[in-house]
């Protein structure tokens, strides 16, 4: 689903963020991104969204080498790749309905049609009475489930989540990681930038350990769902 | 991608219902929903929707900050209604300069003494001249009855024992060109019996001229007026591009393209270009209605012929779509600059 091929990343001003990174992640397979912070994960997931150009290497999503997308493509192979933020990214001037349907309305979806998808978005994770809510009325928990429910609206295959729980504590965050795992059930791919070894250590999935930008450790622990090879397809594709 | 916004979150108090999230439940994220079978019917459809959306959330956004909106209404408006006004008062006196195009003649003032058969013989052989359309004679009688009714002097006139004005005869030219009147003047000057000849011809062209020069202000005063209503929605769409920057980043960051982003600001550009011009208008209409009872009054002197014009339906259809244009296109300036930043 996402292969990356001796991928390197130098900002300008000469801070090398990634050095010759390389790793597959499977269709349906879920997997964390850990390492302190300035390790290079985010600009691991900027780069898969193409926020950041690379400078060496290839990445392939389905396929595709999205560095070689024209720019009038980046728009669409972002809908295919649902991301979940460390600050969640709300627009504060709508409700948490407007807020989910915002993708769903980027993509020009029939008005009946998105508001039965956002309702069974926000259904999910849990938030489906306070629809009518501005987010900034929402607790920190509440407000990253929204932000979830955002990233999986339009059923992308890919979901990439940036410190997702870097702001909430252990329970809250225990119960965004539950929510991760379900969606990877029904066979979505996950990557999940967390420094959080603890909880991540917990659930049993692939850890990727980046270090100054290099990939040192691709650990594949046995995942309480699946027997978790590093080739293995997801059990529910 | 952790940027921008800052979050108010903060671990809560809350703590959600273990089985609130429900695994059981048909999930929204099964990948390649049906939205990747849609018909061609469906995507226009959702493509109106959009452009529909942009139109009705632009204009909401405008009510949303009334005083705001007034005023960048009123600057267009302004800006609008200088043209508006030059063009119907060069409309007004355009008329003029059709219907003196029209008096484009020679008069050959003739001697007092001259016979009824000499005038015969003149008017004739003016007549067989291929430069003139046309001979009219006005006999001194008619001449002072014309000079009372037309200086308002009737009784001074009346009270002279015999009458000073000369009969005429009036040629007028096949053409307004300016030769042709001269020749048809250096043809009959030298006749017996005429005494005087004027041409009307100079002062024409000279109206004319000045009708041109007219136009042309306000050709440019349209164009530079055009230039700063540019300008100023270009700037107006500039500081709600800044004001919603966070929305902007977060709307490229899930996948709008540039078109999805751009579209609500030239809808907003073009809304303000359209409104202000209509405002425009109410005001033209306005300052019309004011100046209509005295420009009527004066024109009325001139004769019957001349009505005062007011501002045209196809002139009013150009304010409104020049207005929209003009909205859309500063709007798209600034929007074009903004979205090398947008990705």
């Amino acid at each position: 689903m996402i292969r990356f091929d001796e991928v390197s990343k130098q900002y300008p001003g000469g801070h090398q963020a990634l050095k010759q990174v390389s790793f597959e992640l499977n269709k349906g397979e879920m997997a964390f991104l850990t390492g302190r912070s300035g390790a290079g994960k985010s600009t691991l997931l900027k780069l898969i969204m193409r926020t950041e150009e690379l400078n060496q290497g290839q990445i392939l999503v389905g396929n595709r080498n999205i560095h070689r997308m024209a720019a009038s493509e980046i728009p669409f192979h972002r809908r295919r790749i649902g991301v979940v933020f460390q600050d969640h990214q709300l627009l504060f001037d709508r409700t948490v309905f407007d807020n989910v349907m915002l993708p769903l309305r980027i993509e020009g979806y029939d008005k009946h049609e998105a508001a039965r998808r956002v309702r069974a978005a926000l259904d999910k994770v849990g938030l489906l009475n306070k629809e009518k809510l501005n987010p900034v009325t929402l607790s920190g928990g509440e407000q990253q489930r929204v932000g979830i429910a955002r990233a999986v609206v339009n059923r992308p295959q890919i979901l990439l989540a940036d410190e997702p729980t870097g702001n909430l504590d252990p329970d809250l965050a225990a119960e965004i990681m539950l929510l991760f795992e379900q969606f990877n059930q029904i066979g979505v791919s996950m990557l999940i930038a967390s420094h959080d070894l603890s909880l991540i250590t917990r659930l049993k999935h692939r850890i990727l350990t980046l270090d100054h930008g290099s990939l040192i450790k691709d650990e594949l622990q046995p995942s309480k769902q699946e027997p978790a090879s590093r080739n293995s397809h997801g059990a529910n594709v | 991608m952790d940027s921008g916004v800052k979050n108010s979150a903060r671990p809560g108090p809350d703590r959600p219902n273990p089985s609130r999230p429900n695994p059981s439940r048909p999930g929204p994220s099964r990948p390649g929903g049906a939205k990747r079978g849609r018909s061609l019917g469906q995507k226009l459809k959702g493509l109106l929707g959009l452009h529909r959306d942009g139109a009705v959330d632009s204009l909401r956004r405008m009510r949303a900050q009334p005083l705001n909106t007034i005023m960048s209404l009123m600057v267009v408006a302004i800006a609008l209604l200088l043209p508006a006004l030059l063009y119907v008062g060069g409309k007004n006196m355009a008329q003029f300069g059709e219907s003196l195009a029209d008096t484009n003649r020679i008069n050959f003032y003739l001697q007092t003494d001259i016979s009824p058969t000499q005038i015969e013989l003149l008017q004739t052989s003016m007549r067989d001249n291929t430069l003139v359309e046309r001979v009219e004679f006005i006999s001194a009688n008619q001449a002072a009855a014309d000079f009372a009714i037309w200086s308002g002097l009737g009784n001074i006139v009346e009270s002279l024992d015999n009458n000073p004005l000369p009969a005429s005869l009036v040629i007028h030219p096949v053409d307004t060109r300016a030769d042709t009147a001269v020749q048809i003047r250096d043809a009959f000057a030298n006749e017996d019996g005429v005494r005087q000849v004027t041409l009307d011809q100079a002062w024409v062209e000279r109206l004319e001229s000045l009708l041109q020069l007219v136009d042309r202000i306000v050709l440019a005063l349209i164009l530079v007026l055009s230039m700063a209503v540019l300008f100023i929605t270009g700037n107006a769409i500039r500081t709600h591009i800044a004001s919603r920057e966070a929305e902007i980043r977060v709307m490229s960051l899930i996948g709008a393209t540039r078109a999805f982003i751009a579209r609500p600001f030239l809808y907003s550009g073009a809304w303000q270009g359209l409104l202000g011009a209509a405002l425009a208008w109410i005001f033209v209409q306005l300052l019309l209605l004011l100046f209509r009872g005295p420009a009527q009054t004066l024109l009325a002197f001139y004769g019957e012929q001349y009505q005062f014009i007011g501002l045209d339906m196809r002139a009013s259809l150009i304010l409104l779509a020049g207005g929209l244009a003009l909205g859309w296109a500063g709007a798209w300036l600034s929007v074009s600059r903004h979205m090398n930043r947008w990705h």
